[in-house]
């Protein structure tokens, strides 16, 4: 976001009030191979999903915690966006899906040599998730066991 | 993902969130929301965010936190109360410019390789009119369903499904026309100059006011 204080007053607010968890510290898995060696999985929380699949809903209890699979080989034009948060510019992404998620500038990476491979699959969640048990709990860790079980090595984490 | 074994790095938009959470890898940058990596179709600027997020993966321990440094950033102002300029005395009807602004969006198609956000409640273009008519009497009090929502959609769910394709539909047409057109002056357009902005801003005072809560709870994000 643009600095704090050039929002509008409801907007700052908003954002300083939000209830975000707060950690003393995090988990960490070091890193024992090149990124030019690494398979790469992309995971959104931008609320994209594939054209036809069920849309992210307004729920009761906080947000819509579930997750969509987007094939990597998916045709953008098939990739579509549900999130149900009102607060950000959507103009963005019809111009250029990059934007947040940024499959063709994996894909160039990959041609470059800079990243070993990309994941048959990458995931989408929405954000701006008032409670996030159903993430903690149930939702990240069932993708979290995907990705191993595709032999991915790093998560590329985007929001929107 | 780090419990798990999985190594991770992103990019954050809220630097003071990212603060709170401590992700164990993480880039924050000052663009607006939707905007993650910074420009739309600026390829080497999306590089260099992206590089500067892998180089993260050098670290050896974190928490990370890095800051994105660049030039200010003009805030996006999305919301119809916030956008609404003096009201455009003369619009058409809103048929009239669904119909009107139809070339403009097979131009959009034309030009993003068939790519668009409508869609999401799976009602065709051709019947947009008749989504238009059901609005209409929503609004008047006449009706609270539709004969064309689909079964697996609540009637909240549906409204808003086919608010979004609406909003998407006129913004990839005045894109189409005006490619050049700042997020700020494309958002003014929807909600100052189209009757469609009007009809949205209607629809939004009336769910506000249904004793429906998922009704109420889905109108908050209509005119925005």
């Amino acid at each position: 976001m643009p600095k704090l204080e050039i929002l509008s007053q409801p907007q700052r607010e908003m954002l300083l009030n939000w209830p975000s968890p707060e950690n003393e510290d995090s988990p960490w898995t070091p890193m024992i191979k090149p990124l030019s060696e690494c398979k790469i999985a992309l995971v959104t929380t931008a609320g994209l999903h594939v054209r036809g699949d069920k849309p992210f809903t307004t729920a009761k209890n906080g947000g819509d915690a579930s997750f969509r699979v987007i094939p990597r080989v998916t045709d953008p034009a098939n990739i579509v966006q549900s999130h149900t948060s009102i607060g950000f510019d959507r103009t963005s992404i019809y111009k250029d899906i990059n934007i947040t998620f940024p499959i063709d500038r994996l894909n160039e990476l990959v041609a470059l040599g800079k990243i070993g491979s990309l994941s048959d699959n990458y995931y989408s969640f929405m954000g701006a998730l008032r409670n996030i048990s159903g993430l903690t709990d149930e939702y990240g860790p069932k993708v979290a066991k995907n990705l191993l079980d595709e032999q991915v090595d790093v998560v590329l984490l985007t929001p929107t | 993902m780090e419990e798990a074994g999985l190594v991770s790095t992103g990019i954050a938009l809220v630097e003071e969130h990212a603060r709170k959470i401590k992700p164990p890898r993480i880039l924050s940058v000052p663009f607006n929301f939707g905007n993650t990596l910074g420009e739309v179709n600026n390829p080497s600027f999306q590089h260099e965010i992206l590089e500067a997020t892998f180089d993260l993966l050098d670290r050896a321990e974190g928490p990370v936190l890095e800051i994105f440094e660049t030039d200010e950033i003009e805030r996006v102002v999305l919301s119809r109360s916030e956008v609404k300029t003096a009201a455009v005395s003369k619009k058409e009807d809103t048929f009239v410019e669904l119909a009107n602004i139809e070339a403009n969006y097979e131009k959009w198609l034309g030009m993003n390789k068939g790519r668009t956000a409508v869609g999401l409640s799976s009602i065709g273009i051709d019947q947009f009119p008749a989504v238009v008519a059901f609005l209409k009497e929503f609004i008047a009090g006449n009706t609270n369903d539709s004969e064309i929502r689909p079964e697996q959609f609540s009637i909240a769910h549906f409204i808003r499904y086919c608010v979004d394709d609406l909003k998407s539909y006129y913004l990839e047409s005045r894109i189409a026309v005006d490619p050049k057109a700042s997020m700020n002056e494309l958002y003014r357009w929807l909600w100052s100059e189209t009757a469609m902005g009007d009809l949205l801003g209607e629809l939004a005072e009336v769910m506000n006011e249904s004793e429906d809560k998922e009704v109420k709870a889905v109108a908050f994000g209509i005119a925005r």
